[in-house]
């Protein structure tokens, strides 16, 4: 049995270094990249996967669950500033994009298949490039009686009065939005909604999939979710329709949230990290996303989309500063935590 | 009509006869003793007495009532108004003294004043009247003998069985002991079933010997 | 002698490092912020009225999940462990599935039985999926996953304390009452210490779960602490959250050590291997009991696996889940194995030391032990990522040694106590024989030690197997890039993926967990199927 045991140990030690040998000499080659992934995986593996196929690079990936959105693969990120294990971060919103600029991880690149994309969707100085995007929208439970909501402003109507349910605003791409709305509407326009979206009764969930499988389920009716969430449950033919909020001639327009591409400064394979980045940025990958069940909206022009993807050029969109985005979600996060926790 | 009896038995462990087809009347008041060299099987004959264990075949009468028979248990241990001293005494080491004593009377809904005074009363017997509140660990050898002892008796058996009682002792406490049991035993009239492989123990202790052997018991 | 003290100090050591080196780092990093010696990191910790009510949920949580799991645990382990109950060993290994599963899968089975899509929606009709979400989801719901997942361990050590119990002790019972009251008087008091050192692991293990609270959303102090001070990016922050449940775990198992010193008294119950346990015989209750017990079962146990088969569909749903995550699979068969191997030989060590007393320090490495395992996964986790986060220690921390690692500091109580309980069995003479015979200590250890207590230091592999196979809180945490396992998979997975691919996922997480149960029957052989 010992000899069993001993045998099994030794083949162990044997196996580890195998791995150990090639993790930790850096820059050895362009055979691997090391990509954290916040995009759901279900999603991004596809795409991670064609890449290996068509380039030969192998993709060691981390990736996020649906609860540690904002605190797993983001606080590694942090905590490995000094000691990087990964080539390229994969963020499924620009904000957590724009606080690694902010903190001297993302280093800059310009990618040439970022030839085409929107400048409204990257970091000035090319420390983050955005591709495929969600939008905020509203669902609500069908059939509904009565008329739509048309603008996120209607979450807090009285006319909703304790069926609205929102994920935690501390958490996801929730945040960004709350965050952009302080700085769309100012700090009191943005305070008073949030007092009166409380008074309305409003109800939190985990995540944004939870919220629409709230609605579509009639605990509640109405939510504020990515259009992924929405468009994968109305293909699965759940209970719920999709509204692009705020869509009127001078209103606030609808928040789009692009994936957003990092290289991590010092991380072991710069080459073929630039390669997976410029893959990710390129229309090919945008239109396999916008195919895929997350179905988002590709930023080069041209690329072909289903049906019922909506098309950013007929759409009214909200003019977002990520960087102040990303300062504001910062300094509102103690208010933010009074508010979630009062 | 005996008040012990066992009636052909045979027990067999493990694939081996243990006892084959042994008889064996004990009478009122009597002090048997059943002498054999170890793994003979007389610990089992206390089983079988007591209820702990059943014949494959034979039978054991309490009283004159069939106990057991061939392989099922008709009284149980319980209430077969038997007591017994096992060799490794088995005291429960979570109970104080008096609740050792205790836990038989409380099963049979005793009430609490009278379990109290029936538990005093038979701790004086034993000279351990001021010991009650002490757990098993807390005594000596000596001491646990007796606790052993008067948890046997505190329920009144007709019969009283004893495994190997002194085989643990000194020979100044096994005498002291020999002198306990042999007092208990006229004061209460009990019937003493007693097993040993030690020659002198039963001499001291036995009114009948018998010599078990190759599960054999001969007088 | 020098032998000895290498071999047996080395296991010491690698237990330290392991689990206690990530814990104090954590510890020290938390009280330096900016690179100031304080408590900055704690303002804020306890500071409002929902943090407090927030821990107030989860000691409500963890105490319904204690007494839950107790009340099904001990007349599990009595009914297992003590009686003729018509398959009591199918009925143990069904029961002790859910400890062997991360607690999220089950709590995904449920969810799949109370989705509105779900069969037994289908079976009950719509009313029964508002009904049934309204139970599942909060208090209620996260209390009766828990309670599954938990309830087999206090099982588990009932059984194991049952064993230990000399059939004396209860044969003087039957003298004098009925096996109820003999049960009752004699038995449940001597296996007390076992119920009671279940209860306190139940407890903590409650408290620490992060997985299962947010999926059934009761918001718990674990969950929101921790999250929400990382939510920040905050380091210092993260691990200050991480103290509370630290501290607590400390405090619960020295309340439990001190009450079984206090209770046990002086004597212990000395006869080792006291001959064959006794079996109470359920006569005319056999059947009633053997419905009751199996109907429980398949109520707790038996609906959710049969929820997640159909929610899995057909074998177009496990080729997907096999093209997603059979390198998953892979890896986590690889870790368990090794992490079982070298659990079992750490453990064995370690369970040398304690039974053989020598020095004054034999029982410290066991306590440190039960604590570790009972500190949360991801409080061990962070530790890992603050102690072996740097440059020169990368052949650790970006290699799945640091999972190995891991595992070995969370889960040696399990390898050690099984080891120390088979090591019992060895007559004290056979070793001593063999040393006046002139045999060193190694060879002592290997050709008599070993021999005689094989099947617990098998058992003991299995067992650790089975947890590195369940882990997910540390995992997750730590994995390095490329590593991770099934159960990780499965959750990062969850983030839409199609219910039926997680459900086959699930499923196919089941039938790898049973290799080692399974291998765990074999070993054991024709005693009770579980340690």
């Amino acid at each position: 049995m010992r000899r069993c045991l001993a045998a099994i140990l030794g083949l162990g030690v044997l196996l580890l270094p195998a791995c150990t040998r090639r993790a930790t000499r850096p820059g050895a080659g362009t055979g691997e990249v090391v990509a954290y992934v916040s995009e759901d995986q279900v999603f991004s593996q596809p795409v991670l996967e064609r890449f290996e196929r068509e380039t030969g690079i192998r993709v060691r990936a981390v990736y996020d669950t649906e609860e540690t959105k904002s605190t797993g693969v983001m606080n590694r990120l942090l905590a490995e500033k000094d000691n990087p294990q990964a080539d390229l971060y994969w963020a499924n919103e620009p904000i957590r994009a724009e606080v690694l600029r902010q903190r001297g991880v993302a280093e800059p690149y310009r990618s040439p298949a970022a030839e085409g994309l929107p400048e409204t969707f990257r970091d000035p100085e090319w420390h983050w490039t955005g591709f495929s995007a969600r939008l905020r929208v509203l669902v609500v439970h069908t059939p509904l009686k009565g008329e739509p909501p048309a603008s996120v402003m209607d979450l807090a109507d009285p006319r909703w009065r304790g069926r609205v349910v929102l994920a935690n605003p501390l958490f996801g791409t929730t945040t960004s939005h709350v965050a952009a709305l302080f700085v769309a509407l100012g700090d009191e326009g943005a305070r008073s909604f949030l007092e009166r979206l409380k008074a309305n009764g409003v109800v939190l969930s985990t995540s944004n999939g939870e919220s629409a499988d709230q609605v579509a389920a009639g605990q509640a009716t109405l939510s504020l979710v990515d259009s992924d969430d929405a468009i994968n449950r109305i293909r699965r033919g759940d209970a719920l329709q999709m509204i692009v909020p705020d869509q009127a001639p001078g209103g606030l327009g609808c928040f789009v949230v692009p994936n957003a591409v990092v290289l991590v400064r010092g991380g072991p394979h710069p080459e073929a990290a630039r390669r997976l980045a410029d893959f990710l940025l390129s229309p090919q990958t945008e239109r396999q996303l916008a195919e895929a069940d997350c179905a988002q909206i590709p930023l080069h022009a041209g690329v072909p989309v289903p049906p019922d993807v909506p098309s950013l050029a007929t759409l009214s969109v909200m003019e977002v500063s990520w960087a102040e985005v990303a300062a504001k979600m910062m300094a509102i996060q103690p208010e933010l935590q009074a508010w979630v926790g009062s | 009509m005996s008040l012990l009896e066992l009636e052909a038995v045979r027990v067999v462990l493990g694939g081996r006869r243990i006892l084959d087809g042994i008889d064996l009347a004990v009478e009122e008041g009597e002090r048997v003793v059943v002498l054999g060299p170890s793994g003979s099987g007389k610990t089992t004959v206390l089983r079988l007495l007591a209820g702990l264990a059943v014949p494959a075949a034979g039978r054991v009468l309490v009283g004159g009532r069939p106990a057991a028979a061939d392989g099922r248990l008709l009284i149980p241990p319980e209430e077969r108004q038997v007591g017994m001293v096992f060799q490794d005494l088995a005291l429960w080491p979570h109970l104080t003294v008096a609740g050792n004593l205790e836990l038989g009377l409380r099963a049979r809904g005793v009430p609490r004043t009278v379990r109290r005074q029936r538990v005093a009363e038979m701790l004086e017997l034993v000279e351990l009247g001021d010991r009650a509140r002490a757990r098993p660990g807390e005594l000596s050898g000596g001491e646990q003998q007796r606790v052993a002892l008067a948890r046997a008796l505190v329920l009144r058996p007709r019969a009283l069985l004893l495994d190997e009682p002194l085989s643990s002792l000194d020979p100044p406490l096994a005498r002291r002991l020999v002198g306990v049991i042999l007092r208990l035993q006229e004061r209460l009239g009990l019937t003493l079933v007693h097993v040993t492989h030690d020659r002198e123990e039963a001499r001291a202790l036995a009114t009948r010997t018998l010599f078990l052997e190759r599960g054999r018991l001969s007088g | 002698m020098a032998l000895r003290r290498i071999v047996l100090s080395l296991a010491v050591v690698l237990l330290l490092v392991a689990g206690v080196l990530p814990v104090a780092v954590m510890a020290g990093r938390s009280l330096v912020v900016d690179g100031r010696l304080g408590l900055a990191a704690y303002h804020g910790l306890l500071a409002s009225s929902r943090q407090w009510e927030l821990l107030g949920n989860s000691l409500r949580l963890a105490g319904l999940v204690t007494v839950a799991a107790v009340a099904l645990g001990v007349p599990a382990g009595l009914l297992l462990g003590r009686t003729d109950l018509p398959g009591r060993r199918a009925l143990g290994t069904l029961l002790a599935l859910p400890l062997l599963l991360p607690p999220s899968v089950t709590a995904v089975a449920w969810m799949g039985a109370a989705a509105p899509s779900g069969p037994v929606v289908r079976l009950l009709g719509a009313g029964a999926s508002a009904v049934l979400s309204s139970f599942l989801f909060g208090l209620p719901g996260t209390v009766l996953v828990l309670a599954t997942a938990f309830a087999p361990l206090v099982m588990l050590l009932v059984a194991a304390a049952l064993r230990s119990v000399p059939p004396r002790m209860e044969e003087a019972g039957l003298l004098v009452a009925r096996w109820p009251a003999v049960l009752l008087r004699v038995t449940l008091p001597l296996v007390a210490p076992g119920v009671l050192l279940a209860a306190a692991l139940v407890f903590l293990m409650a408290l620490g779960e992060v997985s299962v609270p947010p999926t059934l959303r009761y918001p718990v102090f674990a969950v929101e602490s921790l999250t929400r001070f990382a939510a920040f990016y905050d380091l210092a922050a993260a691990t200050a959250a991480a103290m509370p449940l630290v501290a607590l775990t400390a405090a619960v198992l020295g309340a439990e050590a001190l009450l079984v010193r206090r209770t046990r008294g002086t004597t212990g119950m000395e006869s080792r291997g006291a001959g064959r346990a006794l079996v109470v015989p359920l006569g005319r209750w056999r059947r009633p009991a053997a419905v009751a017990a199996w109907s429980l079962a398949g109520l707790l146990v038996g609906l959710p696996l049969a929820v997640l088969l159909v929610r899995a569909g057909g074998a177009a749903s496990y080729a997907e889940a096999l093209g997603r995550a059979g390198d998953a699979l892979g890896r986590s068969l690889l870790l368990a194995a090794l992490g079982g191997a070298l659990l079992a030989v750490v453990g064995f060590l370690l369970a040398v030391l304690a039974w053989e007393r020598h020095g004054r320090l034999w029982a410290v490495p066991d306590a440190v032990a039960l604590f570790l395992f009972a500190v949360p996964a991801a409080v061990l986790g962070v530790g890992l990522i603050v102690t072996w986060n740097r440059p020169w220690a990368n052949v650790v921390y970006a290699t799945p040694l640091i999972l190995l690692l891991g595992y070995l500091g969370h889960f040696t109580a399990v390898s050690l106590r099984l080891s120390r309980a088979s090591l019992e069995l060895v007559p004290a003479g056979l070793v001593e024989a063999a040393r006046v015979a002139g045999v060193g200590w190694g060879r002592r250890l290997l050709w008599v030690v070993a021999p005689g207590a094989w099947r617990g230091i098998a058992a003991a592999g299995l067992a650790g197997a089975a947890f590195c196979l369940r882990d997910v809180g540390m995992t997750l945490l730590v994995h390095p890039p490329g590593w991770d396992t099934l159960p990780v998979r499965i959750m990062t997975l969850a983030a839409n993926g199609a219910p039926s691919l997680i459900a086959a996922l699930s499923v196919i997480l089941v039938a790898a967990t049973l290799v080692p149960v399974v291998l765990l029957g074999a070993v054991l052989g024709r005693r009770e199927v579980l340690p």
